[in-house]
């Protein structure tokens, strides 16, 4: 075992990180998981209130909830007051429930 | 007899100067102030705004009540006097308020431990409900919003795993500490909060308990709560009020608990919020962790946090710039909502200049 690490360090150590990354994403599976999922719903769900709750124009709530990872298929259904939006390979709905509840993220 | 009638009109005038003010339908207006103090301020707080790259101050909007009487309010990018605004982490002192007036109802005691209200904490038996006010849970909990999105405890409770049951979510963790022994600052601690008022009013009275309780008492006529799919409030982020209202709150507090004649929150409930937590170590977060509000003490060998501000000033914070500061000393109220995306807004420097421009004129 020794002797294959001293005649491929550079492969040895790959390996090594190799290992340790799978760990790494063994270890962090549930966040991981989860992860592509943050940007459509905080899209969604703070769209909503900025433009239902806070009564903002769309144009202003489109430039407030923008950030670094991108969005696409915007929808604002303005009859159900209810926002569509998939970032990252994920689809998340925020609905207006009412006027003192605001809005919600859909399950 | 015609001698003395100015007499009687000056002493009639000092009475109706030395009433107290409170708002009824609308704030009652003060004195209008102008001048360089003033400008400074505008300056500082409403800079240039631009909403592509959103850097720097942007403030929606700031509002200053002096002695009952709103003496100062302006408002800036979409941001209106009818704007319901997102109060951020503002919510939590809002909670520990609402909270405030189930406590004058008799329904829990501080030392209570949490479990007796929101039985999935028989997990951490010993946890109390002041523990949680002290953001003191020994939960393991990570709050970093935009920074670290992966290990975000908040980001993963408010918008992926947590997102159906905060409670739930927050007492799936571990913990790195004994309850009530360390602080460290977590929206899971306030949710569990409102988790455990679902339990003391009751699941009938729970849905309508902060409007019932602290909002039309105040006055209060548009708060919105959001609640995650149990029907929880999300006490840690998202409660809405326009700047006008949520300045009543900050009255109801710079005047111990009492809103006119009625002591809406016990008196000892608004000492425990003002007390710093004994076991804050300095420098653990940017202002002293009381009872669910932030205070402007000096405590474990550091300086005030907000060097320029009475000893007295208190606060509820949220993310983005929103604050709003209570500072009865000064008799003064001071709303400040924003949408700041980077960190180069000081709370001392608003507190110096808005303190310079509204603080009564010392009497010669």
């Amino acid at each position: 075992m020794s002797g294959f690490f001293r005649r491929r360090p550079i492969s040895s150590l790959l390996l090594i990180l190799l290992l340790a990354l799978l760990g790494w994403i063994w270890h962090e599976r549930v966040a991981l998981w989860a992860f592509p999922g943050i940007i459509s719903a905080y899209t969604a769900k703070e769209y909503c209130s900025c433009r239902y709750v806070m009564n903002n124009d769309a144009e202003y709530c489109r430039g407030y909830v923008k950030q670094w990872l991108p969005t696409s298929g915007f929808v604002d259904d303005v009859a159900s007051k209810q926002i569509t939006v998939s970032g990252m390979g994920r689809s998340n709905s925020a609905v207006w429930i009412g006027e003192r509840q605001g809005c919600r993220l859909q399950q | 007899m015609l001698k003395g009638l100015p007499l009687i009109f000056l002493l009639l005038l000092s009475f109706v100067t030395r009433a107290e003010q409170w708002p009824t339908e609308q704030w009652p207006s003060g004195p209008v102030i102008t001048g360089p103090a003033l400008q400074a301020l505008e300056q500082y707080a409403f800079a240039p705004r631009n909403d592509n790259t959103r850097q720097g101050i942007r403030t929606d909007a700031l509002l200053v009540i002096r002695d009952g009487q709103l003496i100062y309010e302006r408002y800036a990018g979409p941001t209106t006097a009818e704007t319901p605004h997102l109060t951020w982490s503002i919510s939590k002192s809002l909670m520990a308020t609402v909270l405030g007036v189930a406590y004058g109802e008799g329904l829990f005691k501080l030392q209570d431990p949490v479990q007796k209200f929101y039985p999935p904490l028989k997990k951490y038996p010993t946890m109390t409900l002041a523990d949680l006010l002290h953001w003191a849970s020994g939960i393991d909990w990570q709050e970093d919003y935009e920074y670290a999105p992966l290990k975000s405890s908040v980001v993963a409770m408010l918008y992926t795993r947590g997102r159906a049951d905060m409670g739930a979510f927050t007492v799936d963790h571990d913990s790195y500490a004994a309850p009530g022994q360390a602080f460290r600052y977590s929206s899971g601690d306030t949710n569990l909060l409102s988790a455990a008022l679902k339990t003391m009013v009751g699941p009938n009275r729970y849905a309508d308990y902060p409007w019932a309780a602290l909002f039309e008492p105040l006055g209060i006529r548009r708060a919105v709560w959001e609640t995650d799919a149990t029907g929880t409030f999300v006490a840690s982020s998202y409660a809405y009020l326009t700047a006008r209202d949520l300045a009543r709150v900050g009255l109801l507090m710079a005047r111990d608990g009492r809103w006119g004649d009625r002591q809406l929150l016990p008196k000892d409930w608004v000492a425990f919020n003002r007390e710093p937590f004994a076991h804050y170590r300095a420098n653990q977060d940017a202002a002293v962790p009381g009872g669910h509000w932030w205070l402007n003490r000096a405590v474990d060998g550091a300086a005030q946090p907000w060097p320029d501000a009475p000893a007295d000033t208190f606060a509820a914070l949220g993310h983005w710039g929103q604050a709003m500061y209570v500072i009865p000393s000064e008799n003064l109220v001071i709303v400040r909502y924003g949408d700041d995306r980077d960190g180069s807004y000081r709370h001392n420097e608003l507190l110096k200049l808005a303190l310079k421009t509204f603080a009564a004129e010392v009497q010669p």
